[in-house]
């Protein structure tokens, strides 16, 4: 069931290098909080139950359904229906994205054979989300895409954080969640002030800062 | 101890939110600068007390190390609080405005002195990704486009850093059988049964990942931006000790690999950033239009004298930790300086700068010390640090690395005092009758002389206690 969830996650990332609608990223992002609730859920015989809980409450409420619908709010407001045209693009950015899996896939592998303590097909797909949304950071125009791909990236941790068979303390993980949620705040009031003062949103207006 | 580090600032600030009183504003800012001041002091005369419960206070200690950065905070702190209320007078803010700003730096010190207090390598990355998000807003205080443009790039590239730094988190506990601890203290016993390999991939993501914070070349894109666009005193807190609480972040991390005998693998990158942060930086400071840009590049490659100094190994440790404290003192007084410049001249471009020594002696004078001061030219005891380091070079048999840092040395002392010279001589073409009040000079006077006195005779009891901070390393 989990191996399923798994790939399904990878899935989500492959529709997104191929989707060019702002808001179909964030119901994405929304799925990906769901699936990655219902791994921690899978895990349930080997944390305890207050950090189930807490994980719970951090995949479901805040990662599928706070953060997302912050973010639709953003985007609707500031009328912003789909990306530019990446720098790279999307036929070769899908080829890449196809190299980044064989990647991902080659290190779950390896990564088998090593026999740490490691979930050889998590760590593989939580590579392949690091690489790719550091990627579409690279490839993307638009601010707020770049906001999208950093939840992804976030996501992408997270699995690599419950592919580890660690976990952190409470405290910490209270600490992670206050800051990727002030975070995204802060970003989304940043985006909100470029929208205002600039006419375009696309990075290409941030460049009055130079030597 | 710990507790009223953490938690007096937050309480004051936020009765300051509340209050909105000018009087109790300052009040708030200075008294707060104090108290963490007699702190330090406290803690230098071993008396400590605790309040918090235990399940707590192991996530937070107060060693050696911290404290000299501590110590260093708490100075730069104040004489940034006394010089903030000559910037909320000229920018004419409301008792609301400022009880803002003043949150915010509380907040972000706070944030700060988290780095310095945590035992557990995953609450230093939470507090380092706090002190990116409080001072983001601190840089965005003026409103102004730039500012906006200069506050975006940093929380951004920032948090794609320390994002990074965390996969280095999670990778510094794969390579560890069945040891699941990442307190600082667990990690050094047990870094030598680590898989070596798992080590090294925790330490590139570690190193890029904080060394973002720090602005180290080829990372540091961020940080001129943001250290020219911020308020004066946000910009002295941001280069004289924020780039130190991510530094004894990464000391404290190289100390896990030191202990896992990857002295020779960490060595190497960090004498590689050192060197391209001087090499950055020398290109840059010769072609700088903006003297705050002028100064922020200069952080850089001080950091980058920093880093060489700690990839010597034993030999560079005193000569990084004496660096530390040259710069923050230096550089505090420099920013604050450039916040009158500016008061004067309503411009950030050097060309708009012309004749300070004859139409504001004290700035000019303030000015051109705190070039000589940063740029090593006896009597600073910055000069004493570079002195080793090319002591230390020589020792280390990496003799000929000495004429690259010779070379940049010398590009970037070209660079500043050319800067200086225009920005001080000259005629003066300033009509308006602008006074300067006392503390808005005071303070750099006073950080100099502590400088001008530890280049001609270090103190017994200061040079202890920085041979007792460098104890930490190795």
């Amino acid at each position: 069931m989990s191996d399923f969830l798994i790939v399904l996650l990878g899935t989500t990332m492959l529709y997104i290098f191929a989707v060019g609608r702002i808001e179909a990223y964030v119901k994405t992002l929304s799925l990906q909080g769901l699936i990655l609730f219902l791994l921690v859920l899978l895990d349930i015989k080997e944390i305890n139950w207050l950090n189930i809980l807490f994980l719970s409450f951090e995949t479901l409420v805040i990662k599928a359904i706070v953060i997302p619908v912050f973010l639709l709010t953003a985007i609707r407001k500031n009328e912003i229906g789909r990306e530019v045209e990446p720098y790279i693009s999307q036929f070769y950015s899908l080829l890449i994205a196809i190299g980044i899996f064989v990647l991902g896939f080659v290190a779950a592998f390896w990564s088998a054979q090593v026999g740490e303590f490691i979930k050889p097909l998590y760590f593989g797909v939580s590579i392949v989300l690091i690489i790719s949304s550091l990627f579409l950071i690279i490839n993307r125009k638009r601010i707020i895409t770049h906001i999208l791909c950093y939840m992804l990236l976030e996501n992408g941790i997270f699995l690599l954080s419950i592919s580890v068979a660690n976990e952190m303390p409470l405290l910490v993980n209270l600490g992670v969640l206050l800051d990727l949620f002030v975070g995204i705040y802060l970003f989304v009031l940043f985006f909100n002030k470029i929208q205002e003062m600039y006419d375009g949103n696309h990075i290409d207006v941030l460049t009055e800062l130079r030597d | 101890m710990i507790a009223s580090i953490l938690l007096i600032p937050i309480i004051f600030s936020l009765f300051a939110l509340l209050i909105k009183n000018k009087v109790y504003n300052r009040i708030v800012l200075i008294g707060n600068a104090i108290i963490y001041l007699i702190i330090a002091i406290m803690r230098w005369l071993n008396v400590v007390w605790f309040v918090l419960p235990a399940w707590l206070l192991k996530y937070f200690s107060f060693d050696d190390v911290g404290l000299y950065f501590f110590s260093i905070m708490s100075i730069v702190f104040l004489a940034t609080s006394v010089y903030s209320v000559f910037y909320f007078k000229e920018s004419n803010l409301t008792a609301y405005q400022e009880a803002v700003f003043i949150a915010e730096l509380l907040f972000f010190v706070v944030a700060m002195s988290g780095v310095i207090l945590s035992t557990h390598i995953a609450l230093l990355w939470v507090f380092i990704e706090g002190t990116t998000l409080t001072s983001a807003l601190l840089i965005y205080f003026e409103k102004k486009k730039s500012s906006l443009e200069a506050a975006w790039k940093y929380v951004y590239i920032c948090s794609i850093g320390i994002a990074i730094a965390f996969v280095g988190i999670i990778v510094l506990s794969i390579g560890s059988k069945g040891i699941d601890s990442l307190f600082f203290e667990n990690l050094y016993k047990y870094a030598a049964e680590k898989n070596p390999f798992w080590l090294k991939i925790a330490f590139a993501f570690l190193f890029v990942g904080i060394g973002t914070k720090i602005g180290v070349a080829p990372i540091h894109a961020w940080l001129p931006d943001a250290h020219s666009e911020a308020p004066s005193p946000v910009s002295a807190l941001l280069s004289g000790t924020l780039l130190n609480s991510a530094l004894l972040g990464i000391i404290r991390i190289n100390e896990i690999f030191i202990h896992a005998h990857q002295e020779d693998f960490i060595n190497f990158f960090l004498l590689l950033t050192g060197f391209l942060s001087l090499m950055v930086s020398s290109v840059f400071i010769l072609r700088v239009k903006n003297y705050k840009r002028m100064l922020a590049y200069s952080s850089i490659e001080n950091m980058g004298i920093i880093f060489i100094a700690l990839g010597l190994g034993k030999a560079g440790i005193y000569a990084a930790m004496l660096h530390i404290l040259v710069h923050s003192l230096s550089k505090t007084t420099f920013f604050l300086t450039s916040g009158n410049i500016y008061y004067l001249y309503k411009s950030k471009k050097i060309e708009s700068v012309n004749g300070l020594l004859y139409s504001e002696p004290k700035t000019a004078w303030l000015w051109i010390i705190s070039t000589i001061t940063i740029l090593g030219v006896p009597p600073s005891p910055a000069f004493i640090t570079k002195f080793l380091i090319i002591k230390a070079l020589w020792l280390s048999n990496l003799g000929w690395l000495i004429i690259p840092f010779f070379l940049f040395i010398i590009f970037i002392t070209y660079g500043m005092i050319n800067v200086a010279t225009k920005m001080s001589f000259g005629s003066s073409q300033l009509s308006t009758n602008n006074k300067i009040p006392g503390y808005a000079y005071i303070p750099q006077f006073i950080l100099l002389l502590i400088l001008i006195i530890m280049g001609i005779i270090i103190p017994q009891q200061l040079n202890e206690f920085i041979i007792n901070a460098g104890k930490f390393i190795g």
